[in-house]
């Protein structure tokens, strides 16, 4: 059966939030379906692809920049956060302190990154390590669903890379955001779909490897 | 051993090895036996048996010679576990009598060396820098880098307890959560990892790793010494690195002179001197590579997103561990 045209997408997305929270480990088992307790601290940024058959004619391939937690780290974000069209930001439900920065982050991503229409990227917030015991505000449900409202998060998920909860649907959820404000945006600037909006798509990737004398 | 190739002019350079193996295994321990103050370690020189290889460099742990030790429990040579470093490097292989004998010459210039270092260092510098380039013999490495990086310049003019009463100070409870949240995530080196399922004897409370307190201490003091910086998460890779060479106390020393000195700047909360660095690098590049420089201008791939971990590491988590040894013989002189 002759497959019809597929259109593919990339999409860059952060995965942001306190030293240690286990953003990390979201993004191995995300994308190699796998978890250790030794993964290391990430210094600077760290890659990952994950490419996922949206539907029938769609590809996305989602570049997942893994970013250092340490505040210190936080003067180079500007250049991390460039172009990024979804985030994830991760708290860890064991340590309230990782969720009382959870503002802090979100502050700081829509500081240093919106979208071409001047509107804030679509942000989904992870209650990671949720089969743990919890404390403070992660008990409370209700609490994070105002957060979230208040805050503007696309919205939230208890997680754990550890027993594979929730990351599938946490992802799912953004990817549909994104798309959503891909076709707001071409409706809006006439800009076709088919055309991501930042550099490393897949022609422009071929024509500058016919530069590379490498 | 070699194998024999029969080629005429190849024979020829094997009667050579022939006899300097000889010559070799006749070679009497030196007297000299470096005395690092709180370890043991005491120089071995002489061949321990009839077996060329072992006498080297590259055997003092013989454990780690099962070919391809696939097996995790059983540390490679330099510790690790998983065999991973063995199979990149195979370097188990019989080694060149002639290579030994240089080794063991190197050995010992390099005692010679250490035994007079200030001169060395104030008279003949180039000749110091010469030996790094060359590879430092790894049983006097450690005590060869104390000294390169100042490390022990630091220690001695310091009082004697200094080092413990840095540690006896209280530290600043955010950089302590901080470093207790990296301990465990270091090196998948056997003297960081708990034993847990290998070696509980009678519900015993298990002991911790040899090298986590360590590592803990030594970067909790660097943090009490300099509050300003305090700890940055990339210290804890080269803390952990140096602790896998040397007693805790040298550890700390060098860790101190290579945040202070060699990267100043490096891990300070701004963390500004990395981001220069990254942009000196990116125009190095053009000059030496102008196509991929083109090409990282053209992708808008901004030099602090490969180039950070590298530089703020000191590439200790990023070179294979052979290579990695020889650049830091090289770094710490240069």
């Amino acid at each position: 059966m002759p497959l019809p045209d597929k259109r593919e997408f990339l999409y860059k997305i952060l995965v942001i939030g306190e030293l240690g929270a286990g953003k990390t480990s979201i993004i191995k088992r995300y994308v190699h379906q796998f978890f250790s307790p030794h993964y290391r601290a990430t210094i600077g940024v760290d890659f990952a692809l994950k490419v996922i058959n949206w539907d029938q004619e769609t590809i996305i391939r989602l570049q997942l920049w893994d970013i250092a937690g340490q505040e210190r780290f936080g003067n180079m974000t500007r250049v991390y956060y460039k172009e990024a069209v979804g985030a994830f930001i991760v708290f860890d439900v064991t340590r309230a302190a990782t969720f009382d920065a959870v503002l802090k982050w979100k502050q700081d991503l829509d500081a240093k990154v919106t979208l071409p229409d001047g509107n804030s990227i679509p942000c989904v917030l992870l209650a990671n390590k949720c089969d743990q015991p919890k404390e403070g505000i992660a008990n409370n449900q209700n609490k994070i669903d105002e957060f979230v409202k208040e805050n503007n998060f696309s919205g939230w998920f208890e997680t754990s890379a550890k027993d594979n909860i929730n990351i599938d649907d946490a992802a799912k959820m953004l990817v549909q955001k994104i798309l959503e404000n891909d076709k707001v945006q071409a409706n809006g600037n006439s800009r076709p779909t088919s055309e991501p909006m930042f550099s490393l798509s897949k022609d422009q990737d071929t024509k500058s490897r016919k530069n590379c004398a490498c | 051993m070699s194998k024999s190739v029969p080629v005429s002019d190849k024979s020829g350079d094997c009667e050579i090895k022939q006899s300097q193996r000889k010559e070799s295994e006749t070679i009497q321990p030196p007297t000299v036996s470096i005395s690092l103050a709180d370890t043991d370690s005491v120089l071995d020189f002489a061949p321990k048996d009839d077996d060329e290889g072992s006498g080297s460099e590259f055997s003092s742990s013989r454990v780690g010679d099962n070919e391809g030790s696939e097996i995790s429990t059983v540390p490679d040579k330099y510790g690790f576990l998983g065999g991973q470093q063995y199979k990149a490097y195979p370097d188990n292989k019989k080694l060149d009598p002639r290579t030994i004998s240089q080794l063991l010459n190197r050995e010992r210039k390099w005692l010679d060396m250490l035994r007079s270092w200030d001169l060395y260092m104030s008279k003949n510098y180039k000749k110091v820098r010469t030996r790094c380039r060359k590879g430092i013999p790894r049983k006097v490495r450690p005590k060869a880098w104390l000294f390169l990086c100042g490390g022990n310049l630091l220690m001695t003019s310091h009082e004697p307890g200094t080092y413990a009463e840095f540690l006896s100070r209280e530290g600043d409870p955010k950089y302590l959560a901080d470093i207790q949240k990296d301990i465990d995530r270091q090196f998948f080196h056997e003297m960081f990892l708990s034993r847990d399922s290998n070696s509980t004897v009678g519900g015993e409370e298990e002991k911790p790793p040899p090298g986590k307190q360590a590592l803990v201490n030594i970067l909790k003091a660097y943090s009490v010494v300099n509050p300003v910086v305090g700890y940055c998460q990339a210290q804890a890779p080269i803390a952990a690195f140096l602790l896998m060479h040397m007693p805790e106390e040298h550890a700390f020393w060098c860790l101190y002179s290579i945040c202070d000195k060699y990267l100043r700047g490096y891990y300070s909360p701004g963390m500004e001197m990395i981001q220069l660095d990254g942009d000196i690098l990116f125009n190095l590049l053009k000059k030496v590579s102008p196509h991929i420089h083109r090409l990282l201008t053209k992708q808008q791939v901004d030099p602090i997103m490969y180039m950070t971990e590298w530089f703020l590491c000191a590439f200790v988590r990023t070179l294979p561990w052979e290579t990695l040894l020889r650049v830091w013989d090289m770094f710490l002189c240069e």
